[in-house]
Protein backbone atom coordinates (compact mmCIF):
# COMPACT_ATOMS: atom_id res chain seq x y z
CA UNK A 1 0.00 0.00 0.00
CA UNK A 2 2.96 2.59 0.65
CA UNK A 3 4.38 2.16 -2.85
CA UNK A 4 1.20 2.55 -4.60
CA UNK A 5 0.42 6.14 -2.04
CA UNK A 6 4.17 7.23 -3.22
CA UNK A 7 2.98 6.58 -6.88
CA UNK A 8 0.54 8.40 -6.72
CA UNK A 9 2.18 11.51 -5.06
CA UNK A 10 4.64 11.07 -7.96
CA UNK A 11 2.62 11.21 -10.38
CA UNK A 12 0.73 13.41 -9.02
CA UNK A 13 4.25 15.69 -8.78
CA UNK A 14 4.13 15.35 -12.45
CA UNK A 15 0.78 16.37 -13.09
CA UNK A 16 1.82 19.65 -10.69
CA UNK A 17 4.77 19.80 -13.51
CA UNK A 18 2.60 19.60 -16.45
CA UNK A 19 -0.44 21.92 -15.20
CA UNK A 20 2.06 24.95 -14.26
CA UNK A 21 4.01 24.82 -17.45
CA UNK A 22 0.73 25.15 -19.58
CA UNK A 23 -0.78 27.21 -16.77
CA UNK A 24 2.94 29.71 -18.09
CA UNK A 25 3.08 28.94 -21.61
CA UNK A 26 -0.28 30.41 -22.05
CA UNK A 27 0.62 33.81 -21.09
CA UNK A 28 3.94 33.72 -23.49
CA UNK A 29 3.29 33.13 -27.10
CA UNK A 30 2.41 30.39 -29.20
CA UNK A 31 2.72 27.15 -27.41
CA UNK A 32 4.55 24.34 -29.79
CA UNK A 33 3.52 20.70 -30.25
CA UNK A 34 6.58 18.41 -30.47
CA UNK A 35 4.54 14.85 -30.65
CA UNK A 36 0.82 16.14 -31.82
CA UNK A 37 -0.13 18.91 -33.60
CA UNK A 38 -2.38 21.50 -32.91
CA UNK A 39 -1.28 22.57 -28.87
CA UNK A 40 -1.87 26.23 -29.75
CA UNK A 41 -5.66 25.66 -31.20
CA UNK A 42 -6.67 23.86 -28.18
CA UNK A 43 -5.20 26.29 -25.53
CA UNK A 44 -6.08 29.34 -27.09
CA UNK A 45 -9.57 28.03 -27.91
CA UNK A 46 -12.60 28.79 -25.91
CA UNK A 47 -12.68 25.36 -24.27
CA UNK A 48 -9.22 26.41 -22.14
CA UNK A 49 -10.80 28.65 -19.62
CA UNK A 50 -13.75 28.07 -17.86
CA UNK A 51 -15.58 31.19 -16.19
CA UNK A 52 -12.17 33.31 -17.22
CA UNK A 53 -9.94 30.85 -15.00
CA UNK A 54 -7.55 28.39 -17.22
CA UNK A 55 -8.69 24.65 -17.08
CA UNK A 56 -5.05 24.12 -16.65
CA UNK A 57 -5.03 25.79 -13.24
CA UNK A 58 -8.03 23.49 -12.18
CA UNK A 59 -5.48 20.54 -13.13
CA UNK A 60 -2.74 22.23 -11.08
CA UNK A 61 -5.50 22.44 -7.81
CA UNK A 62 -6.52 18.32 -8.30
CA UNK A 63 -2.98 17.65 -8.50
CA UNK A 64 -1.59 19.40 -5.60
CA UNK A 65 -4.74 17.90 -3.23
CA UNK A 66 -3.95 14.68 -4.49
CA UNK A 67 -0.20 15.06 -3.90
CA UNK A 68 -0.93 16.33 -0.51
CA UNK A 69 -3.39 13.88 0.18
CA UNK A 70 -0.76 11.18 -0.93
CA UNK A 71 1.35 12.73 1.45
CA UNK A 72 -0.88 12.67 4.25
CA UNK A 73 -1.81 9.20 3.89
CA UNK A 74 1.97 7.92 3.64
CA UNK A 75 2.23 9.70 7.07
CA UNK A 76 -0.89 8.21 8.57
CA UNK A 77 1.21 5.02 7.82
CA UNK A 78 -1.22 3.01 10.78
CA UNK A 79 -4.07 3.02 8.75
CA UNK A 80 -4.20 2.25 5.32
CA UNK A 81 -7.17 2.85 3.23
CA UNK A 82 -7.99 5.66 4.97
CA UNK A 83 -9.54 8.66 4.77
CA UNK A 84 -7.21 10.62 2.45
CA UNK A 85 -7.17 7.65 0.11
CA UNK A 86 -10.99 7.83 -0.24
CA UNK A 87 -10.60 11.21 -1.56
CA UNK A 88 -8.32 10.08 -4.10
CA UNK A 89 -10.25 7.43 -5.85
CA UNK A 90 -13.13 9.87 -5.31
CA UNK A 91 -11.64 12.89 -7.17
CA UNK A 92 -9.84 11.10 -9.63
CA UNK A 93 -12.96 9.14 -10.87
CA UNK A 94 -14.37 13.22 -11.39
CA UNK A 95 -10.96 14.44 -12.70
CA UNK A 96 -11.30 10.96 -15.07
CA UNK A 97 -14.99 12.02 -16.35
CA UNK A 98 -13.76 15.45 -17.20
CA UNK A 99 -10.38 14.65 -18.86
CA UNK A 100 -12.31 12.47 -20.99
CA UNK A 101 -14.92 15.04 -21.71
CA UNK A 102 -11.46 17.19 -22.67
CA UNK A 103 -10.03 14.82 -24.89
CA UNK A 104 -13.33 14.31 -26.31
CA UNK A 105 -13.51 17.87 -27.40
CA UNK A 106 -9.63 17.65 -28.78
CA UNK A 107 -10.94 14.70 -30.89
CA UNK A 108 -14.36 16.03 -32.34
CA UNK A 109 -14.42 19.32 -31.79
CA UNK A 110 -11.72 20.90 -31.92
CA UNK A 111 -9.78 18.17 -34.23
CA UNK A 112 -6.57 19.24 -32.72
CA UNK A 113 -4.67 17.80 -29.84
CA UNK A 114 -2.20 19.10 -27.40
CA UNK A 115 0.57 16.10 -26.23
CA UNK A 116 0.33 18.45 -23.27
CA UNK A 117 -3.15 17.83 -22.22
CA UNK A 118 -3.17 14.32 -23.41
CA UNK A 119 0.04 13.63 -20.72
CA UNK A 120 -2.47 15.31 -18.13
CA UNK A 121 -5.13 12.71 -19.19
CA UNK A 122 -3.02 9.37 -18.96
CA UNK A 123 -1.74 10.97 -15.40
CA UNK A 124 -5.52 11.15 -13.78
CA UNK A 125 -6.08 7.71 -15.34
CA UNK A 126 -3.01 6.84 -13.76
CA UNK A 127 -4.05 7.81 -10.22
CA UNK A 128 -7.28 6.46 -10.98
CA UNK A 129 -6.16 3.15 -11.47
CA UNK A 130 -3.58 3.07 -8.46
CA UNK A 131 -6.20 4.73 -5.99
CA UNK A 132 -7.22 2.33 -3.91
CA UNK A 133 -11.14 1.34 -4.04
CA UNK A 134 -12.94 2.16 -0.83
CA UNK A 135 -15.91 0.61 -2.16
CA UNK A 136 -14.47 -3.03 -2.29
CA UNK A 137 -15.19 -5.30 -0.10
CA UNK A 138 -12.29 -7.26 1.34
CA UNK A 139 -12.70 -10.53 2.26
CA UNK A 140 -10.98 -11.86 6.16
CA UNK A 141 -8.07 -14.47 5.70
CA UNK B 1 -3.58 17.29 14.42
CA UNK B 2 0.02 15.96 16.15
CA UNK B 3 1.19 14.88 12.29
CA UNK B 4 0.48 18.17 10.59
CA UNK B 5 4.12 19.50 10.40
CA UNK B 6 6.10 17.22 8.46
CA UNK B 7 3.39 16.38 5.60
CA UNK B 8 3.46 20.12 4.90
CA UNK B 9 6.68 20.78 5.07
CA UNK B 10 7.01 17.43 2.18
CA UNK B 11 4.17 19.49 0.74
CA UNK B 12 5.83 23.20 0.41
CA UNK B 13 8.72 22.05 -1.00
CA UNK B 14 7.49 19.77 -3.95
CA UNK B 15 5.31 22.70 -4.94
CA UNK B 16 8.63 24.70 -5.11
CA UNK B 17 10.20 21.94 -6.74
CA UNK B 18 7.20 21.74 -9.33
CA UNK B 19 7.09 25.54 -10.11
CA UNK B 20 10.87 25.61 -10.64
CA UNK B 21 10.67 22.89 -13.18
CA UNK B 22 7.67 24.36 -14.77
CA UNK B 23 9.73 27.90 -14.86
CA UNK B 24 12.74 26.34 -16.55
CA UNK B 25 10.73 23.98 -18.69
CA UNK B 26 8.90 26.82 -20.64
CA UNK B 27 11.85 29.29 -20.60
CA UNK B 28 11.70 30.83 -23.92
CA UNK B 29 14.68 29.63 -26.60
CA UNK B 30 17.46 32.19 -26.21
CA UNK B 31 17.53 34.88 -28.89
CA UNK B 32 18.35 33.04 -32.45
CA UNK B 33 22.37 34.50 -33.25
CA UNK B 34 23.15 35.42 -36.48
CA UNK B 35 24.51 32.31 -37.72
CA UNK B 36 20.88 30.22 -36.66
CA UNK B 37 18.32 28.89 -38.65
CA UNK B 38 16.30 31.70 -37.82
CA UNK B 39 18.32 34.45 -38.54
CA UNK B 40 18.62 33.23 -42.23
CA UNK B 41 14.66 33.42 -42.57
CA UNK B 42 14.26 34.48 -46.27
CA UNK B 43 11.36 36.41 -47.07
CA UNK B 44 12.62 38.00 -49.95
CA UNK B 45 10.22 37.90 -53.06
CA UNK B 46 7.39 36.75 -51.23
CA UNK B 47 4.69 37.80 -48.52
CA UNK B 48 2.16 41.04 -48.34
CA UNK B 49 2.90 44.52 -46.84
CA UNK B 50 0.82 46.48 -44.98
CA UNK B 51 2.03 49.62 -43.75
CA UNK B 52 4.60 52.47 -45.11
CA UNK B 53 7.81 51.07 -47.25
CA UNK B 54 10.24 52.73 -45.47
CA UNK B 55 8.81 51.42 -41.69
CA UNK B 56 12.20 51.23 -39.42
CA UNK B 57 10.57 47.68 -38.50
CA UNK B 58 9.29 45.10 -40.60
CA UNK B 59 6.81 42.64 -38.64
CA UNK B 60 7.23 39.16 -40.41
CA UNK B 61 4.03 37.07 -39.47
CA UNK B 62 3.65 33.50 -40.75
CA UNK B 63 0.32 32.87 -40.26
CA UNK B 64 -2.54 29.81 -41.01
CA UNK B 65 -6.24 31.62 -41.79
CA UNK B 66 -7.49 28.48 -40.11
CA UNK B 67 -6.28 28.69 -36.85
CA UNK B 68 -7.95 30.59 -33.62
CA UNK B 69 -4.77 31.84 -32.38
CA UNK B 70 -4.09 33.55 -35.68
CA UNK B 71 -7.61 35.05 -35.52
CA UNK B 72 -7.07 36.44 -31.90
CA UNK B 73 -3.28 37.83 -33.09
CA UNK B 74 -5.15 40.03 -35.97
CA UNK B 75 -6.55 42.77 -34.11
CA UNK B 76 -3.26 42.76 -31.94
CA UNK B 77 -1.31 42.91 -34.26
CA UNK B 78 -3.63 45.82 -36.39
CA UNK B 79 -3.35 48.08 -33.27
CA UNK B 80 0.34 47.45 -33.22
CA UNK B 81 -0.14 49.12 -36.81
CA UNK B 82 -2.17 51.80 -35.82
CA UNK B 83 -0.12 52.88 -32.80
CA UNK B 84 3.00 52.91 -35.20
CA UNK B 85 1.39 54.01 -38.46
CA UNK B 86 4.90 55.32 -39.77
CA UNK B 87 7.49 53.41 -37.79
CA UNK B 88 6.05 49.67 -38.67
CA UNK B 89 4.44 47.58 -41.44
CA UNK B 90 3.54 44.19 -41.61
CA UNK B 91 5.03 41.56 -43.86
CA UNK B 92 2.83 37.79 -43.89
CA UNK B 93 3.44 34.77 -44.63
CA UNK B 94 1.19 31.82 -45.74
CA UNK B 95 1.68 28.74 -43.14
CA UNK B 96 -1.20 27.02 -43.63
CA UNK B 97 -1.12 23.42 -41.31
CA UNK B 98 -3.71 21.33 -43.60
CA UNK B 99 -2.94 18.44 -41.62
CA UNK B 100 -5.09 20.06 -38.84
CA UNK B 101 -7.12 22.76 -40.92
CA UNK B 102 -8.34 21.47 -43.97
CA UNK B 103 -9.35 24.41 -45.35
CA UNK B 104 -6.58 26.65 -44.59
CA UNK B 105 -5.17 26.27 -47.86
CA UNK B 106 -8.36 27.19 -49.55
CA UNK B 107 -8.20 30.47 -47.39
CA UNK B 108 -4.87 31.38 -48.38
CA UNK B 109 -5.88 31.02 -52.19
CA UNK B 110 -8.84 33.21 -51.52
CA UNK B 111 -6.64 35.86 -49.99
CA UNK B 112 -4.46 35.32 -53.06
CA UNK B 113 -7.31 35.28 -55.07
CA UNK B 114 -8.45 38.76 -54.00
CA UNK B 115 -4.91 40.19 -53.70
CA UNK B 116 -4.71 39.32 -57.50
CA UNK B 117 -7.57 41.95 -57.64
CA UNK B 118 -5.91 44.63 -54.99
CA UNK B 119 -7.79 43.67 -52.38
CA UNK B 120 -5.65 41.24 -50.38
CA UNK B 121 -6.02 42.41 -47.32
CA UNK B 122 -9.59 43.32 -46.89
CA UNK B 123 -9.81 39.75 -48.10
CA UNK B 124 -7.46 38.99 -44.95
CA UNK B 125 -9.46 40.89 -42.49
CA UNK B 126 -12.68 38.98 -44.09
CA UNK B 127 -11.05 35.71 -43.69
CA UNK B 128 -10.05 36.11 -39.89
CA UNK B 129 -13.20 37.84 -39.40
CA UNK B 130 -15.60 34.94 -40.44
CA UNK B 131 -13.11 32.48 -39.38
CA UNK B 132 -16.30 30.28 -37.28
CA UNK B 133 -18.20 30.36 -40.66
CA UNK B 134 -15.99 28.81 -43.55
CA UNK B 135 -13.38 26.96 -41.32
CA UNK B 136 -15.83 23.97 -40.12
CA UNK B 137 -17.03 24.07 -43.74
CA UNK B 138 -17.00 20.62 -45.62
CA UNK B 139 -16.84 23.15 -48.88
CA UNK B 140 -15.81 26.84 -47.66
CA UNK B 141 -15.82 28.35 -51.19
CA UNK B 142 -18.94 29.72 -51.20
CA UNK B 143 -18.34 31.32 -48.14
CA UNK B 144 -15.28 32.83 -49.60
CA UNK B 145 -17.38 34.15 -52.53
CA UNK B 146 -19.51 36.06 -50.16
CA UNK B 147 -16.48 37.70 -48.70
CA UNK B 148 -15.64 38.39 -52.42
CA UNK B 149 -18.29 39.95 -53.40
CA UNK B 150 -18.97 41.87 -49.60
CA UNK B 151 -15.72 43.87 -50.41
CA UNK B 152 -16.52 44.34 -54.09
CA UNK B 153 -14.52 41.61 -55.90
CA UNK B 154 -15.21 40.01 -59.56
CA UNK B 155 -16.59 37.38 -58.69
CA UNK B 156 -15.36 34.98 -61.71
CA UNK B 157 -11.80 36.67 -61.91
CA UNK B 158 -11.80 35.42 -58.05
CA UNK B 159 -13.19 32.06 -58.54
CA UNK B 160 -10.61 31.36 -61.35
CA UNK B 161 -8.11 32.95 -59.86
CA UNK B 162 -8.57 30.67 -56.39
CA UNK B 163 -7.98 27.75 -59.11
CA UNK B 164 -4.87 29.33 -60.52
CA UNK B 165 -1.39 27.16 -59.77
CA UNK B 166 0.34 30.09 -59.39
CA UNK B 167 -0.86 31.40 -56.15
CA UNK B 168 -0.81 27.72 -55.10
CA UNK B 169 2.87 28.15 -55.78
CA UNK B 170 3.18 31.09 -54.23
CA UNK B 171 1.65 29.67 -51.17
CA UNK B 172 4.14 26.66 -51.09
CA UNK B 173 6.92 29.08 -51.48
CA UNK B 174 6.01 30.49 -48.09
CA UNK B 175 5.32 27.11 -46.49
CA UNK B 176 8.82 26.14 -47.68
CA UNK B 177 10.30 29.29 -46.44
CA UNK B 178 8.46 28.39 -42.70
CA UNK B 179 9.94 24.79 -42.65
CA UNK B 180 13.58 26.09 -42.88
CA UNK B 181 13.46 28.39 -40.83
CA UNK B 182 11.90 25.57 -38.40
CA UNK B 183 8.66 27.09 -37.63
CA UNK B 184 6.96 25.29 -35.04
CA UNK B 185 3.19 26.95 -34.47
CA UNK B 186 1.21 29.42 -35.74
CA UNK B 187 1.27 32.78 -35.68
CA UNK B 188 5.46 33.00 -35.74
CA UNK B 189 6.77 36.24 -35.52
CA UNK B 190 9.95 37.64 -36.54
CA UNK B 191 11.74 41.15 -37.13
CA UNK B 192 14.96 41.32 -38.54
CA UNK B 193 15.17 37.63 -39.28
CA UNK B 194 14.77 37.33 -35.48
CA UNK B 195 12.02 35.39 -34.17
CA UNK B 196 10.10 37.29 -31.45
CA UNK B 197 8.46 35.34 -28.36
CA UNK B 198 5.49 37.48 -27.57
CA UNK B 199 2.06 36.81 -25.75
CA UNK B 200 -1.40 38.01 -27.01
CA UNK B 201 -1.32 41.39 -25.53
CA UNK B 202 -0.24 44.71 -27.62
CA UNK B 203 2.06 46.03 -25.07
CA UNK B 204 4.47 42.82 -25.41
CA UNK B 205 4.61 43.67 -29.04
CA UNK B 206 5.02 47.23 -28.05
CA UNK B 207 8.01 46.88 -25.94
CA UNK B 208 10.03 44.59 -28.47
CA UNK B 209 9.04 47.34 -31.07
CA UNK B 210 10.27 50.50 -28.89
CA UNK B 211 13.55 48.64 -27.86
CA UNK B 212 14.22 47.82 -31.57
CA UNK B 213 13.41 51.73 -32.50
CA UNK B 214 15.96 52.35 -29.81
CA UNK B 215 18.93 50.63 -31.68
Amino acid sequence: MKARVALIAVVAFIGMVDALFLSLKRNSGPIPCHITRGCNDVLTSKYSALAGIPISWFGMAFYLTVFSLAVFASFDAGKPGGQPLRWIYMLSGLALIISGLLVGVQAFILKAFCEYCLLSAILVLTIFLLAPQPFRRTHPQ
Amino acid sequence: MPKLGKPLIVIIVAVGVAAAAAVYLSREPQPVTETSAAATLDTKGGGHFRGPENAAVTLVEFGDYQCPSCKAFAPVVQEVLNRYPKQVRLEFHHYPLISIHPNSMAASLAAEAAGEQGKYWEMHDQIFEYQERWAPSSNPEPEFLAMASRIGLNANAFMQAMRSPQLRDRIIQDVVRAREANIEAVPTFFIDGQQIHVPLSVNAFVDVIDARLKK
